[in-house]
């Protein structure tokens, strides 16, 4: 559908369901991918999908439904099966009606890349063939996924407000490995020609290599080197649980903290609508996105806010539009490594999940490469092993920031981080 | 949706595929939530769409739309097919024999959930989370009726032509409890069941609240874990989580042959390991079974068409076979598909999932408290909590729900924080107890996540108390 068609259909969802507060979100998605594993291509697939989500409110309560049904003639039946669920909803003492007219959304052009959502099926083919072929000619196993991906939306209100917004995203995944030896690469970007395909494929097989007859990590002090990937994996878990709400009911980290120091000097996270990663218009709600410093420099800056409680404690209604950025230095992740006396290198994470909410505990696994690094070079490859951290305590722990990379969810650096004594497991 | 699906089955016919399936998806679902005791979510959602599946030749072609629009499926059809012939081929795709199936399949389902009034299920809800927040040191609640409708209609090229319809349902609630500066949770819950209200009437969700609102006092204000090595009496339902993670995931045939090496990962176990890999000690059977009618994975056929079936994953301590899919039956070594290809739905390609399964239990005469007179020191847990596994799924760390300390075989005090780390074959290898069938329970997972793109999938596991000795604990304050 063209944005006006879209924005057609969102108003006029609005208006079938004829109630005092609606807001219609349409979105139509494209998804077109080639999956391979042992070498071979185990899917291949090009996907539509559209679905309109309709919240309706009167004044005291609200009702969602959300259909794939994608047809002005089925709008009525939509809008009349929110209004019965509406009728038998209950009172809500957290009722919030439509956002007011007039907001004023920021236009993102740049997350937008026309060729990209095409989404033709050569290059992620040709892109998928140059990993396997690089796998068969070095012995190693490759599997991974390459394609794109474009998300439309449109969104309209009761009152009046109407806005739209389109991405595309190209990606290539993968991994290759030899026996317990493996190596991996995630390229993400707006566009397919972001990706520096060749690069990754030629880096990741010569990582297989080193990373071959993998030994037991000898207990003693560490520095930890940890690459774009793992430090974003480490990050993960902060968009989940930074929340005003939390933090006030007293279950988070991040209760009492706010404009507070929690991290270091260094650490400074932000959502940039036109960093690393172009970020969403709005929300769900209809709430106009903005740029926000969530962390500055170690400090505790904002919290992502829902309306209501936003209304209740005098904080600014936000959330995190899609894309997050780590401020990065300078120096590639061979200058880090070059910096370290005594360190281990890490590639990527693995299975990480809460042991602590309260304290932001975390625990998981590194994968697809550990290495040792003496004196500032890689001496040999590490078996993977456990840990149990507060990544919040590492970031208050950082000794150097490299440049960073684009990842999925923006601008991440490699790191290196100070001591750690292993086991990890304490 | 039978006629767009026999339609869209000719047209891949006429356009002369090896193999084709057409796979309809009707899916409504109905959310009531509440949080800390207000009706915070009151949502339906319904998706519908159709997905077509195409070999040429040996290479895949997939594609699927939204909506039941007979040109949106004549366009996916006509993609589904041109991409597979610009795909080339990479590997040679040899489906396992299955004989032509046709017929319809209806989970058990005594009262529909959907017919059940909005009211009655608000007034159930309120009440549980009404009772949740009486202590005001329950900072948080939440409570939830969940309800699926899942009606499904595949065919194919071959002449198969199979329909099913499902109803799930789940009912659930967690409180949440915060004392000097600590938060602890207490979550209950029996999973999902192909059922319908029945399962909620028989859970007594509507008594639920006050014993989550004790349970997560007591936790609160409990003494933090010991560490060292200890014995562990683990019930069905944390037992749930550690047999879905450690068994589960390594016997998925399409893990075994790196086909998830990139994201979801590989396996420690073999290939060659079928027969004769000692997984555990003599006690652990593992029987998996895709005909047990409440099970979230009895589906009548999986997305293969292949009927749903019951085998031993382990028997007598010694693993058996792989879950397969078609694709990778005869990869395996099999001549026949057990059955274990399911995709989150119509949009989504099927791939080799986890089927229903369950540690079995003695008959009779084993109570969990006798399992605990012989523990010295150890820690009973209950429920699921934090888990976490490598991605050959070989070496974990899981927490659970609800402690207490074991001591000369009897309970002395409620914990919290406790985590236990183990390996997969020592951990099996140390289970030496097995309370009897009166103590089983089971537990049905809406939301293992799985593939590229990522699909969520379900299952059901179960088990009874059981007993394991010398496993290292510690980690978790």
């Amino acid at each position: 559908m063209t944005k006006q068609e879209m924005l057609n259909f969102a108003e006029a969802a609005v208006k079938a369901a004829g109630t005092q507060d609606a807001v219609a979100v349409l979105t139509e998605n494209r998804s077109a991918f080639v999956r391979f594993g042992q070498n071979r291509v185990t899917q291949n697939l090009d996907v539509f999908k559209r679905e309109l989500r309709l919240t309706v409110g009167d004044g005291e309560k609200q009702a969602t439904v959300t259909s794939q049904r994608i047809d002005i003639h089925a709008l009525p039946g939509i809008a009349s099966e929110a209004r019965a669920l509406l009728k038998t909803s209950s009172s809500d003492p957290e009722y919030m009606p439509s956002v007011p007219a007039g907001q004023v959304y920021p236009v993102i052009e740049e997350a937008w890349d026309e060729f990209t959502s095409e989404c033709p099926a050569a290059p992620r083919m040709e892109a998928v063939g140059q990993v396997i072929d690089t796998a068969v000619e070095n012995g190693f196993t490759a599997s991974g996924i390459g394609g794109m991906y474009t998300t439309q939306t449109a969104l309209a209100t009761s009152t009046g407000n109407a806005v739209a917004h389109r991405s595309t995203t190209a990606l290539l995944s993968f991994t290759m490995d030899k026996g317990l030896a493996s190596s991996y690469s995630a390229l993400s970007g707006t566009a397919w020609s972001d990706l520096d395909i060749n690069t990754a494929i030629a880096t990741v097989a010569e990582q297989v290599k080193l990373n071959e007859n993998a030994v037991e990590l000898e207990p003693g002090d560490y520095k930890i080197i940890l690459e774009p990937q793992a430090t974003w994996n480490l990050m993960m878990f902060l968009p989940w649980i930074m929340d005003a709400r939390m933090a006030d009911q007293g279950t988070s980290v991040f209760s009492g903290m706010e404009s507070r120091k929690m991290a270091g000097e260094n650490f400074t996270l932000s959502s940039s609508l036109r960093g690393g990663k172009p970020g969403n218009s709005f929300n769900e709600e209809g709430i106009p996105a903005e740029d926000v410093v969530w962390f500055d420099k170690g400090i505790l800056k904002n919290l992502p806010c829902d309306r209501f409680t936003a209304k209740k404690t005098g904080r600014l209604p936000l959330f995190v539009p899609d894309t997050l950025d780590m401020a990065g230095g300078e120096g590639s992740i061979e200058d880090l490594i070059a910096g370290v006396d005594k360190g281990i290198l890490i590639r990527r994470f693995w299975y990480i999940r809460f042991v602590d909410q309260k304290t932001m505990k975390l625990t998981g696994m590194t994968r697809d490469g550990v290495f040792l690094v003496e004196n500032g070079k890689i001496v040999k490859p590490l078996k993977d092993f456990r840990w149990n951290w507060r990544p919040l305590e590492l970031f208050s722990n950082i000794l150097r920031i490299g440049t960073a990379q684009r990842k999925a969810p923006g601008l991440i650096p490699p790191v290196v981080i100070g001591e750690q004594h292993y086991p990890f497991t304490d | 949706m039978k006629q767009l699906v026999q339609r869209a089955v000719e047209m891949l016919k006429d356009m002369g595929v090896d193999y084709g399936d057409v796979r309809a998806e009707l899916i409504r679902t109905e959310n009531t939530d509440f949080r800390n005791a207000r009706l915070d979510d009151c949502r339906t959602v319904e998706t519908e769409g159709v997905g077509i599946r195409v070999l040429v030749g040996s290479s895949w072609g997939f594609s699927a739309c939204t909506g039941l629009n007979k040109n949106d499926v004549d366009a996916a059809v006509t993609r589904a097919v041109d991409i597979a012939k610009a795909a080339g081929s990479r590997g040679k795709v040899e489906l396992s024999p299955l004989d032509i199936q046709q017929g319809v399949y209806s989970g058990p389902c005594h009262k529909d959930p959907f017919e059940v009034s909005r009211e009655d299920k608000i007034a159930l809800l309120q009440k549980a989370s009404d009772d949740m927040m009486k202590d005001s040191r329950i900072k948080s609640s939440y409570a939830q009726l969940w309800f699926e409708k899942r009606d499904r209609i595949i065919g194919s090229t071959r002449g198969d032509l199979i329909e099913t319809d499902l109803i799930f349902t789940q009912p659930s609630l967690m409180a949440t409890a915060v004392v000097d500066g600590d938060a602890q949770s207490r979550t209950l819950q029996d999973g999902a069941r192909i059922s319908g209200w029945e399962w909620v009437e028989e859970s007594g969700i509507g008594d639920w609240g006050e014993k989550a609102r004790e349970e997560a006092l007591m936790k609160v204000l409990a003494d933090e874990s010991p560490s060292g090595e200890m014995d562990l009496l683990l019930d069905g339902h944390h037992l749930s989580l550690t047999m879905h993670e450690s068994v589960g995931h390594p016997t998925e045939s399409d893990r075994a042959l790196g086909w998830e090496a990139n994201m979801a990962g590989r396996s420690f176990v073999k290939l060659s390991d079928q027969g004769s890999l000692v997984y555990g000690s003599d006690l652990v059977n593992f029987v998996a079974d895709n005909t047990q009618p409440s099970g979230v994975a009895s589906w009548g056929w999986d997305d293969d068409m292949v009927p749903g079936q019951k085998w031993y994953t382990i028997k007598n301590g010694i693993f058996q076979e792989f879950g397969s899919v078609r694709e990778t039956a005869l990869l395996m070594g099999k001549k026949f598909s057990n059955g274990c290809c399911r995709a989150m739905n119509a949009q989504c390609f099927p791939i080799n999932r986890q089927p229903n399964f369950y540690l079995e239990a003695p008959e009779n005469g084993v109570t969990p408290d006798d399992l605990a007179s012989d523990i010295k020191h150890g820690i009973w847990i209950e429920g699921r909590g934090s888990f976490s596994i490598d991605q050959r799924r070989e070496s974990f760390q899981f927490g659970g729900d609800l402690f207490w300390e074991i001591k000369n075989g009897r309970k002395v005090r409620p914990l919290k924080k406790v985590i236990y780390r183990s390996r997969t074959p020592k951990f099996w290898g140390s289970l030496d107890g097995i309370a009897d069938r009166k103590y089983f329970r089971s537990m049905g997972l809406l939301t293992c996540g799985k593939g590229e793109p990522m699909q969520s999938a379900r299952m059901t596991h179960g088990a009874s108390y059981s007993r394991f000795r010398g496993v290292e604990v510690g980690g978790g304050k």
